[in-house]
């Protein structure tokens, strides 16, 4: 009974994210841009990840590769800054690379076709089983986040289970560590299809700071099909929220 | 800090290196790791950490180029353990007389087939898993192996406990990490000691800050530099807030097990707003990027008011939840004897953080051997009880929170007072070995670092507490059926990923 | 009528004789004696109808043989007669029914090659059979007891028959000790009535006026038959001699030769009427102690055959509630509580006959096949011996007391009659009933635990290793005898209210068949006698219960489009292990721990773990130190208490006692005349004192 008034105590603390924009999610700092179009001579030791690059004379940053240590930032200003904002879920891992290429536009229109075509059957009600590939354990604190009242994912419909055979999304974190290719690919075998595939964090996306190596490979992409792509390092819980519901559809695939 | 810098490594034998550990450890001394490095075709070193007020002191043991035997050091420390086996999975040493040399941090065949060996110099193979069967150790009647992971029931880290049970009772457990295995270690090699910070950070990635620290005193100490206050402070701040987050996610755990959906909602929603609040701090919810050796990155990006005003505020919260968490007989019920350490194991073992101080055993490098801000803060008091319980451990963590209240609100206090431009100190760190810590939220974090000329990492070991306190988790089921096993495993509140790397 | 009695005798001894002439040396006629046992039970089954409808069978020994040993004349115990009455004649039915199958599925288990070696065991099993007959029929204390007798040797030869079994001379000896105890508890219950009543028939007994002496009678006959049916603390030769007994001969024990035990029960009842109110106290709260002991043991027993046996004991505790109802009933002068105890327990009779003859005969159909009956060895045969598992999973949801079998009805009809306890004003009464009705419920539960651990592991669990089968399942005849049981355990609950009036007509002697008619509510609705307290139609269940399955499963097709068919086959879900050796799954042993645990105040368990190993994981003094060391060693028992702290103790002091007598008994002649002489005395003496 105490607990029960508890719970109440501090009202609604809920986000009411994806209906209205959440303030919070709206200032986060989750990307690192170029903010001019221009190529510009580049240190190399300027990004330990090498997410810095130049293509065709401008200026590339492959948020899949950056794990947000925002040296770039403070050490050119001028060439690099944060975009605020957690919409970083992609349907394709070329469209993690910022700028955009035009056909990458396309090719992730054609994947949201095809990916809405795949889950029509999940409605409105999304099983996740979480696996962890070689994380560094913090993208479990934050999915685990997606879970306390802030975020609250039931109220979505979206519910973390225990048997992969309820499963609907398969959420993976970490580099993908050999030693958790066969496991992981028992639970994919173990997951009834359709089967969407989130690949979590910048390791998972692309083996970040630890990836590849004789232990990790670079990223789980190797390991399964992606459907989904989140960068960060770890991902904010409202880039994993937006992962899940571009995942399955609710909302258009180009959030900003 | 009056530490000397650069320390020489020794030449001697390993047997006068066990000479040297039992001496010191008889004089109270602890025991804080045993390493390895080499390859055995070209000469190892076996580096024991001994521990003691003020400072943590290697002691080298060289085996010749050939040399793939040592006598194993766990017959008369059982402490060495775990370590011995990682050295023997990293390094491909035998120790012998070691009781089981199953693989630990790094699967590895044991039909004579070579190791991966990434402790050695250059590229190891790539791993191979074996997923062989484990034989089992416990015979009888009925009795039958109960796998839990690598893909564990809920949001969990991989790992494989195995309960060799024969129903209900947990009688033997086994322990199998080494799915995860990440390679850190290799990966520091050849990094700059910038990078090799951003990896420090992802190396256990919930105790990020303690790692960086670690690191970076490490590289301080062979720099010989020392902080700007101000960035001693700053250090201190995220380094408590990161304990205070890490002590409500047990908090919740605890109570998911217990089936307290509201005490978990409560304490989840405690903890979302701690990592708001680093992020609010620093840019990054687990407050990387705000150490580099020297220093810190930047100043808090609240001001020092606003941020008392919120701590003020989340303690009056939390402590309100805690008063009725401890008020809940149903909850209590269930930690109240579980999974007791004894306190001479904790002792003899040297049980780190939390896990020690709650079966009576404290050492706590915050005030054993001060670092940054917590030489000129009062020293905190350490919470000991002598249970050894789940229950005593989440008390331990109940009274560390209120301290870490504490010394962040005085660290942000003297902020204003500080001169805050000069947030890191610049300085060349020159070649040669050092040893950093740093008190975790799970406990004491080492890291052996060496540099080379070039200013790169040639080698560097982290340990984490939970290396070392994992260990002890097999004991601790005297008694305990199935159901106790979540609230164990959450009164422990370890990291798989600092324990394997 | 009375022919046909007289001819399925004889044909038993015939029987029995074909096997002591040439049961060894020939192959064929092995099998003959249990066909013709069959053939003989088939006829007794008739007899028995017959006598339930009134027929009043009646085959005086008198003039069949004369003035033989046996007349009334020479020795002087009055008229003696077989005869069959309706009480005689129900249970007549039950037993033969049930003997009829356990006969075939015997007849199936001989006729295999290398089974028998040494003769008598079919002689024995008809010698059982005729000893059922003949304490059914006896209308006379005599005949009663000297078939009793008869029975009491031939348990003690099953018991012992297999030579090679280790604890076969105990389990021997303890089942004729036991008997022997049982055989003197009926003497002196009867002779303290028939000196009262001057003559030696059951009719005449009945005449005896109530008294402190027919109280003590009356008590000293159920305990003598509580023997055999296992009543605590005299249940302790039940599951050794069941289980050292030879293949489906346990259950010829078990199923059938069981019932005389509560076919004297019954009798008793019926001759004394009232019984006096403390025994009806003790034998309600002794048989709720027997069913939970007995279950408590049968859920944690390793080894399949005890934890049938264990399960035998739980249902002779049950009978005892049901017959502990009537007694109250009895002893306040309600019929209609008589009628509702006596109907519970005799439905629970019947089940009991049923599922237990179904059980061991399953049970001696897989050690057959796989050579054993421990348990862990025992796990997923079910798959590859269809007819056995199958045979065992419904017997054991039959006594698990599940829906749609008769386990579900009788435990139904048992709860309920104990739930009347509030009609007795009472506290006495009230009070055991509802401790008793507490006990019960208990072990239904435990009930459950018990059979679901034998059907989930051995029938159903995951298909065991083809090595472990070394022949074919038990084979047309087997499997005939099977289905027979296993038709009767699931047919008797869909036509129960039929058979509920076959039960009222069988139990007038005891309580009148208007009172007991209350038991049908209508048609095919049943009631606890006592109208407007609760209802159940078993009939509709069966009908209602695969309407809902099919239904279910058609929902399933129609909404998921056909889906449910489009598997995907993968192996079960283990935490994406790479996986141990050795066991990995849920062994019997390990499922019955948590009982183990629940119920270590009455199992007393007891766990060790022998370390093996130091503190840091290693085995000591193993040279050999690798992975694949042994390390800690796991042992459990549990303690049969009624034994250790009630048998065990009078062991010492009653062998001391035979010590003193045997000295009596020293053989010389000069010592008996000083006997006869001190006695002389006495008796002069208290004439004297007297006058």
């Amino acid at each position: 009974m105490p607990w029960a008034l508890r719970g109440l105590r501090n009202g609604v603390v809920t986000t009411h994210y994806p209906c209205r924009l959440d303030p919070y999610a709206e200032t986060f700092p989750a990307v690192v841009q170029p903010l001019v179009p221009g190529s510009s001579n580049l240190d190399a030791a300027l990004c330990p990840t090498g997410a810095i690059g130049t293509q065709s004379e401008s200026l590339r940053v492959d948020a899949g590769r950056c794990i947000l240590c925002g040296r770039c930032v403070r050490e050119r200003p001028d060439l690099f800054g944060w975009v605020p904002g957690s919409c970083t879920a992609r349907l394709n891992r070329q469209a993690l690379v910022v700028p955009q290429l035009p056909e990458t536009a396309e090719a992730v229109e054609l994947l949201r076709r095809q990916l809405a075509a795949r889950i029509r059957r999940f409605r409105r009600s999304l099983h996740i089983r979480h696996v962890d590939a070689g994380s560094d354990g913090s993208e479990e604190w934050e999915v685990l986040a997606l879970l306390n009242p802030v975020y609250d994912v039931h109220r979505l419909g979206i519910f973390f289970t225990a048997s992969p055979r309820h499963a609907d999304v398969l959420l993976v974190t970490g580099a993908g560590s050999h030693g958790m290719a066969e496991p992981l690919r028992r639970t994919v075998e173990a997951i009834p299809r359709p089967l969407v595939v989130i690949a979590a964090g910048t390791d998972a996306v692309s083996g970040g700071l630890v990836g590849p190596s004789y232990a990790v490979a670079e990223g789980i992409g190797d390991l399964v099909d992606v459907d989904v792509w989140v960068p960060g390092s770890p991902p904010s819980p409202f880039s994993l929220l937006h992962a899940l519901l571009l995942a399955v559809g609710r909302i258009p695939p180009e959030g900003r | 800090m009056s530490r000397p810098a650069v320390r020489s490594l020794g030449q001697d034998s390993v047997a006068a290196v066990y000479e040297a550990l039992r001496v010191r450890l008889a004089n109270g001394q602890r025991f804080a790791a045993l390493l390895g490095r080499g390859d055995p075709a070209t000469g190892t070193v076996l580096i024991a950490l001994v521990a003691h007020d003020g400072d943590v002191t290697p002691l080298n043991a060289t085996l010749p180029a050939g040399a793939t035997r040592y006598p194993a050091l766990t017959p008369q420390l059982p402490a060495a353990f775990w370590y011995e086996r990682a050295i023997h999975d990293l390094v491909g040493l035998v120790p012998d007389g070691h009781p089981r040399l199953d693989p630990l941090v790094l699967p590895h065949r044991n039909d004579g087939s070579p190791l991966p060996r990434p402790g050695a110099p250059g590229q190891p193979a790539r791993i191979d898993p074996d997923e062989g069967a484990l034989s089992v150790h416990l015979h009888g009647t009925g009795v039958f192996t109960i796998p839990h992971g690598p893909v564990r029931s809920g949001v969990f880290e991989s790992v494989e406990y195995l309960v060799e049970t024969p129903g209900e009772d947990i009688t033997h457990l086994r322990i199998r990490p080494h799915a995860k295995h990440r390679g850190v270690q290799k990966r520091f090699e050849g990094m700059t000691v910038e990078d090799g910070m951003l990896l420090a950070e992802r190396v256990e990635g919930i105790a990020s800050v303690a790692h960086a620290l670690a690191f970076a005193h490490a590289v301080e100490t062979l720099a010989g530099a020392e902080i700007p206050v101000a960035a001693a402070m700053i250090r201190v701040l995220h380094a408590e807030l990161e304990r205070i987050a890490n002590h409500l996610d047990v908090l919740g755990k605890l109570t998911e097990a217990a089936g307290l959906a509201v005490a978990t909602a409560r304490f989840g929603l405690h903890k979302e707003h701690i990592l708001r609040l680093v992020g609010a701090l620093s840019g990054s919810r687990f407050g990387r990027g705000v150490v580099v050796p020297g220093g810190v990155t930047a100043l808090p990006r609240l001001p020092a008011h606003q941020v008392t005003t919120e701590l003020d505020r989340l303690q009056h919260a939390i402590n309100g939840d805690v008063r009725a968490l401890l008020d809940t007989s149903s909850f209590l019920d269930r930690v109240r004897t579980t999974g007791p350490l004894e306190p001479e194991l904790a002792r003899t073992h040297g049980a780190l953080g939390p896990i020690g101080r709650g079966s009576g055993y404290a050492d706590d490098c915050r005030v054993t051997r001060p670092y940054d801000g917590y030489q000129q803060l009062a020293p905190p008091p350490v919470p000991v009880r002598g249970a050894g319980d789940a229950q005593a451990r989440m008390q331990v963590r109940i009274a560390e929170i209120e301290t870490a209240f504490h010394l962040a609100r005085q660290a942000v206090g003297r902020l204003p007072d500080c001169d805050t431009d000069r947030l890191s100190v610049v300085m060349q760190a020159g070649a040669g070995h050092a040893v950093g810590w740093a008190e975790a939220p799970q406990g004491e974090v080492l890291y052996l670092l060496e540099l080379d000329c070039h200013g790169q990492i040639g080698y560097c070991a982290p340990r984490s507490a939970s290396f070392h306190n994992l260990m002890l988790f097999p004991s601790t089921f005297v008694g305990d059926v199935l159901t106790d096993f979540p609230f164990n495993e959450a009164s422990f509140g370890l990291s798989i990923a600092g324990l394997v790397m | 009528m009375m022919w046909l009695l007289a001819i399925t005798l004889l044909a038993l001894l015939g029987a029995g004789l074909i096997d002591l002439v040439a049961g060894v040396r020939y192959a064929m006629p092995r099998s003959v004696p249990y066909l013709v046992a069959a053939a003989a039970s088939v006829l007794l089954v008739v007899v028995g109808a017959a006598g339930i409808s009134g027929a009043g069978v009646r085959l005086s020994l008198d003039s069949t043989l004369g003035s033989g040993a046996l007349g009334s004349g020479a020795l002087g115990f009055g008229t003696t007669a077989l005869a069959v009455d309706r009480l005689s004649g129900l249970f007549l039915v039950i037993s033969f029914a049930a003997a009829v199958p356990v006969s075939l599925v015997c007849a199936a288990w001989v006729s295999r090659p290398g089974r028998v070696r040494y003769r008598t065991l079919a002689a024995t099993h008809c010698l059982t059979l005729g000893s059922v007959v003949v304490i059914i029929t006896a209308d006379n204390t005599f005949l009663f007891l000297l078939a009793w007798e008869l029975l009491t040797i031939a348990f003690y030869l099953l018991a012992g028959f297999q030579r090679t079994k280790a604890d076969r001379a105990d389990a021997a000896i303890i089942t004729v000790t036991l008997g022997k105890v049982s055989g003197a508890a009926l003497l002196l219950g009867f002779l303290l009535l028939a000196a009262r009543a001057g003559g030696f028939s059951f009719a005449q007994l009945a005449s005896v006026p109530r008294s402190g002496l027919r109280d003590a009678a009356f008590a000293l006959l159920v305990g003598g038959f509580a023997v055999k049916v296992g009543l605590v603390p005299l249940h302790v030769w039940m599951p050794r001699g069941y289980r050292a007994a030879p293949g489906p001969l346990r259950a010829v024990m078990a199923g059938v030769a069981v019932n005389v035990g509560f076919y004297g029960m019954w009798r008793t009842l019926e001759l004394l009427r009232v019984p006096p109110g403390w025994l009806a106290v003790i034998i309600l709260l002794l048989g709720g102690f027997t069913a939970l002991l007995g279950i408590a043991h049968a859920t944690v027993q390793t080894d399949l055959a005890e934890v049938v046996a264990y399960s035998s004991i739980e249902n002779g505790g049950l009978i005892s509630v049901g017959y502990g109802v009537a007694l109250v009933g009895a002893a306040t002068d309600r019929p209609p509580l008589v009628a509702v105890g006596l109907l519970a327990a005799t439905l629970q009779v019947v089940a009991h006959a049923l599922a237990k003859s179904l059980l061991f005969s399953a049970t001696s159909g897989l050690e057959d096949a796989t050579g054993t009956t421990e348990l862990e060895s025992l796990r997923g045969v079910g798959h590859r011996l269809p007819a056995s598992g199958t045979g065992l999973a419904v017997g054991a949801l039959t006594l698990a007391g599940l829906p749609l079998t008769v386990g579900f009805v009788s435990e139904w009809f048992l709860l309920e009659s104990l739930m009347q306890q509030f009609r007795i004003g009472r506290l006495s009464y009230a009070l055991p009933l509802a401790l008793a009705g507490a006990l019960v419920a208990i072990t239904a539960g435990f009930a459950a635990v018990a059979f679901v651990r034998i059907v989930g592991l051995i029938v159903l669990g995951p298909r065991g290793p083809a090595e472990a089968i070394r022949s074919r399942d038990v084979g047309p005849l087997g499997t005939a005898g099977l289905a027979l049981l296993g038709v009767g355990c699931v047919g008797v609950a869909a036509v129960a209210p039929l058979w509920l009036r076959v039960l009222i007509a069988g139990l007038d002697p005891v309580v009148g068949r208007d009172v007991a008619a209350g038991a049908l509510k209508s048609e095919w609705v049943l009631q606890p006698v006592y109208s407007e307290f609760s209802a159940l139609s078993p009939s509709w269940l069966v009908i209602v219960m695969p309407v809902l399955l099919l239904g279910v499963l058609g929902m399933s097709v129609a909404f998921g489009r056909g889906r449910v068919f489009a598997v995907r086959r993968v192996p079960a879900w283990r935490s994406a292990t790479g996986g141990v050796a050795g066991e990995n799954q849920y062994t019997p042993f390990g499922f019955a721990n948590p009982t183990r645990k629940v119920l270590a105040n009455l199992l007393l368990t007891r766990s060790t773990i022998t370390v093996l190993e130091r503190e840091t994981g290693g085995r000591t003094g193993d040279p050999h130190r690798s992975a694949a060391g042994a390390h800690l060693g796991y042992t459990n028992d549990v303690v049969e208490v009624v034994e250790r702290f009630l048998l065990r103790p009078l062991h010492r002091p009653l062998l001391l006692a035979v010590r003193g007598a045997k000295r009596l008994q020293n053989g010389r002649l000069d010592a008996y005349l000083g006997y006869m002489l001190i006695a002389l005395l006495a008796v002069l003496a208290v004439v004297a004192g007297l006058a």
